[in-house]
């Protein structure tokens, strides 16, 4: 980098970059960004993603329409029913298959659950973004850990669920469903309490949070981004209230938006939006009744016309697309995977330049970037 | 407006493909698009416009600005590789403020993978661009950073997401797989 | 030149080499088991289990570790600076062990009674900033650069919110003479009479320490370790030994500072052994409330660092002496003057969590800086 004179200054100054991954604790996995720092201040940023690029789009183009959900949970694998709900809705769409009303509510409560549990993800993350030691980490991954061990207990799987099918579920869910989901929920409460109680009001945790990384609805709405992160800013942008999908018009539940959208907000939005789907969960398991999973005549292998659709769900990082072009047959003729991420990581470099090295950390955690999202 | 009763059920959906185009928002958007040439076609969930694309920027730029359409938001960029029959560039916008839905559609030949940067009208194309340059060699002119994306820096010759773009084995082998649909897994299909 | 060690009278130069190997064995031990200690009380806020396996409930894990890093190979960048790379750790690591030379455990129970002793522990503690600095010249690495830029500025300003808070003690036990200190506190200790220097201390002695909530220069989530980011085997492990070293003994100069040492406020004590329980017991509150903060505060930035300190810190540590100065130059009665001593202290404490809780939550714009060069997303 070549000397320059500093305009503040009468000596000649350097910027110094930091290189900050592909290996880094704070990058969430293979993110590496290129800090221009100028002291503390950081001058510029330059993102660099795809180290976790697996051709993904390519594949599912090689893959049966059944075959491509596996890979949905590949590439946004801490919101994995979210995934797969956009893709099987796209199937459902050019197939025109009809989804029962139970498959439908289990649908929704397994998203919302999973929203749950990937905003827990996110607090532990940004915990130890923010500098706790481990121990927002641990709490989180507690109530992680519950919501897991029911979606192993109905998919058989831990992480790569790969439940739900063109049409309805793969099967049916255990006969303690309901009591359980409702345990969840119990613990669920308890572990958003102690997120506010270790964080949110903590008076450190805010004084690093409070106004750093703001950006304006206009710029986060320009850049792309959605979910929390163009929430925060007070758009309501949410695809569950605007473009309601599944039953979510059939319930009650709240969006929630910030003012200022600063890490702060980021945060707080994220909680917020675990009480509403623990709402969402209850009315759900209220409306739940016994019935078919499936259509009753499904092809053995699933054919869709010729056509296209972007069919779009909230994931709960923002607004998780797929777009898929058929040309007849039994696979896709192209599949586009909008990621939510990927737009949202767009907008860190706007977020970034002018806070402090240690501020960058903290709004690339408030981002909740999820690389095999970004990457595919 | 159509598209929402679409997006609510999928299975709905196949309805609205056959409708015609009045009660979507086309009159809106051909109003808008005055002095370009724009053809709607529909679709399962949203209209689908095509803009020649030597005025694709004029277009995506009238739609933004438009006091009754607003489409602000660019969700998605994208391209399509149709072969022999050349490319489209796919651009999925939304309104936020109206809540309307388009689907904006650019061919271009295979001789002539040129197109104009959407990166002036939204700032969001930039790395839909750069990841669309990459993987199918479209070139936008006056993007303001054309690097590689998502491949690395000196892969500037093949574009993997074509489909004259061979597959490896073990891609190609897993093809083959769906010739035994027993064999792929999976109970709940079964009648 | 004789002295009495364990009721002997031996040799001047024997005995001092003996209670040198005591301590310097003991330290040794003392910190294995901090970190032991460390482990297993942050395993439990965490609601984890901590070092299990090794040895009876995980009793030999430090043990083991320690074996690990001194088998373990001593690798240099080869960019680094040889010389002062590989020196940084024992100036890290040596004053650390002087600072020991002047705590007092027990009646006469210290290396050596120094008149000045505190001075002489504070003037000490303050060099080892120079192996940070070396640390993280030497790995010519930037993190490390940065982070050793980072402990500079930050050891410096807590420098003085700490000896400012030490000398307010002194005037009022009139003796900067650590055994006298400790002798004179008697039934009231002086966190009684002066609570205000001793937040101030605490708070002072976590960002030398580089603890939670001020542990920027060695931020994992950031700086992934700082100065020592290069670092790998004994060298590493000299510059764990001397910050567990630091902290405890920080805590026991606080012990005998501000909670009276060895003094049993209750009555008589029971003899030397008693005194050595009392001293380890109250540095022993300090550590294990170090390490309570530690599991459960974020860390600050830097510029909310040296805000607090040089706006907020040196300001009341500052007042606090004038306000001693002022009560103690009347002489007035000994109760009277303990009394306005506590009160005015305590006022001073409540000014300074109202100043937190108004200034840390303060929103803060963020400052507005452009970008240089030309636009890379």
């Amino acid at each position: 980098m070549a000397t320059q004179v500093h305009p503040d200054h009468e000596f000649d100054v350097q910027d110094l970059m930091i290189n900050m991954g592909p290996q880094h604790p704070s990058t969430h996995g293979v993110f590496r960004m290129v800090l221009v720092v100028d002291g503390e201040i950081v001058r510029d940023v330059v993102p660099y993603i795809g180290y976790m690029h697996r051709g993904g789009e390519k594949l599912a183009e090689t893959m049966d329409y059944r075959q491509g959900i596996g890979w949905m949970d590949r590439t946004e694998y801490l919101a994995q029913f979210n995934a797969e709900l956009s893709y099987v809705m796209a199937v459902e769409a050019l197939a025109e298959l009809q989804v029962p009303d139970r498959a439908q509510w289990i649908r929704m409560i397994l998203c919302e659950l999973n929203r749950i549990l990937s905003h827990f993800m996110f607090t532990g993350a940004f915990g130890t973004d923010v500098g706790v030691f481990g121990t927002a980490f641990t709490y989180s991954f507690r109530e992680r850990e519950v919501i897991q061990d029911l979606f192993e207990e109905i998919t058989g799987d831990r992480m790569m669920y790969a439940y739900f099918r063109p049409g309805g579920l793969a099967w049916e869910v255990p006969d303690n469903f309901v009591p359980r989901v409702r345990e969840v929920l119990k613990s669920v409460r308890q572990g958003i309490k102690d997120m506010n109680g270790l964080l949110t009001d903590n008076e450190v945790f805010r004084a690093r949070t409070v106004g750093v990384g703001a950006i304006s609805a206009a710029d986060a709405t320009d850049w792309g981004c959605t979910g929390p992160v163009l929430r925060s800013t007070g758009v309501p942008l949410d695809l569950r209230r605007t473009e309601p999908y599944l039953k979510y018009d059939e319930i009650d539940f709240d969006v929630i938006t910030g003012t200022t959208g600063d890490v702060f907000e980021r945060f707080t939005c994220r909680i917020g939006e675990m009480w509403e789907s623990i709402r969402i969960v209850e009315q759900c398991l209220e409306r739940l009744e016994p019935g078919p999973i499936m259509p009753d005549r499904m092809p053995r292998m699933l054919r869709t016309p010729p056509g296209e659709i972007y069919m779009r769900t909230e994931a709960p990082r923002g607004e998780y697309g797929i777009y898929l072009v058929s040309k007849g047959g039994n696979r896709p003729h192209r599949l586009k995977i909008r990621s939510s991420c990927f737009a949202n990581l767009q907008a860190l470099r706007d977020m970034t330049i002018g806070s402090y090295v240690a501020d960058a950390v903290v709004i690339l955690g408030s981002l909740d970037i999820v690389l095999g999202e970004v990457d595919r | 407006m159509t598209t929402d009763d679409g997006a609510q059920q999928g299975s709905e959906s196949g309805a609205a493909a056959s409708a015609a185009l009045d009660g979507t928002i086309w009159p809106e958007v051909d109003r808008a698009l005055a002095g370009v040439t724009a053809t709607a076609e529909p679709s399962v969930l949203d209209v689908i416009v095509w803009i020649p694309r030597d005025e694709i920027v004029r277009g995506l730029r009238a739609l933004k600005h438009d006091a009754n359409l607003k489409f602000d938001y660019l969700r998605s960029l994208t391209c399509v590789d149709n072969e022999e029959e050349g490319m489209d560039v796919v651009y999925h916008l939304y309104s936020i403020e109206h809540g309307y839905n388009l689907t904006v559609k650019a061919h271009l030949p295979v001789d002539d993978l040129n197109l104009d940067s959407a990166t002036p009208v939204w700032r969001a194309a930039n790395w839909y661009e750069r990841e669309a340059a990459e993987m199918f060699g479209v070139r936008f002119r006056g993007h303001p950073d054309p690097r590689t994306l998502l491949m690395p820096e000196d892969m500037t010759d093949t574009f993997p997401l074509r489909k004259d773009h061979p597959l490896a084995e073990i891609e190609v082998l897993q093809g083959e797989a769906l010739a035994f649909p027993s064999g792929a897994g999976g109970g709940g299909e079964e009648e | 030149m004789n002295n009495e060690l364990f009721g002997k009278d031996i040799n001047v130069w024997i005995d001092a080499f003996i209670r040198v190997n005591i301590i310097t064995i003991m330290m040794t031990v003392v910190v294995m088991g901090l970190i032991y200690l460390e482990r297993k009380a942050i395993a439990r806020f965490q609601m984890r289990l901590g070092p299990t396996r090794t040895g009876p409930m995980g009793l030999l894990q430090s043990v083991a570790d320690a074996l690990k890093l001194v088998a373990k190979e001593d690798v240099r960048p080869r960019n680094a600076d040889p010389w002062i790379f590989e020196l940084a750790p024992y100036f890290v690591f040596v004053p650390v062990f002087l600072m020991f030379v002047a705590i007092p455990f027990a009646v006469s129970w210290e290396v050596r009674v120094l008149d000045l002793g505190l001075f002489y522990v504070l003037a000490v503690s303050s060099v080892n900033i120079v192996g940070w600095v070396m640390a993280g010249w030497g790995s010519d690495n930037r993190y490390a650069m940065l982070g050793a830029l980072r402990a500079a500025a930050q050891s410096i300003s807590y420098e003085l919110p700490l000896v400012l808070s030490m000398i307010a003690i002194a005037m009022v036990a009139n003796s900067l003479n650590l055994s006298e200190i400790v002798a004179g506190q008697g039934r009231i200790p002086n966190i009684i009479l002066q609570p205000l220097p001793f937040v101030i201390f605490y708070i002072a002695m976590l960002a030398e320490l580089n603890r939670t909530p001020f542990d920027i220069p060695v931020g994992e989530s950031e700086m992934v370790g700082g100065p020592y980011v290069e670092y790998s085997g004994i060298r590493w492990s000299f510059f764990f030994l001397a910050e567990y070293a630091s902290l405890f003994i920080l805590a026991l100069l606080a012990s005998a500072v501000f909670l009276g040492g060895w003094a049993w406020p209750l009555g008589e004590d029971w003899g030397r052994w008693w005194q050595f329980i009392l001293t380890g017991v109250k540095a022993g509150a300090m550590i294990f409330s170090v390490f309570w903060v530690r599991s459960t505060l974020p860390r600050l930035r830097i510029d909310q660092l040296m805000t607090f300190s040089w706006k907020v810190l040196l300001p009341l540590s500052f007042i606090q002496i004038m306000v001693n100065g002022a009560i103690l130059v009347y002489e007035p009665e000994k109760e009277v003057g303990q009394t306005l001593l506590g009160v005015t202290s305590v006022f001073g404490v409540f000014f300074l969590a109202w100043i937190i809780n108004r200034s840390v939550t303060r929103p803060r714009p963020r400052p507005v800086v452009a970008a240089r060069g030309e636009a890379v997303p």
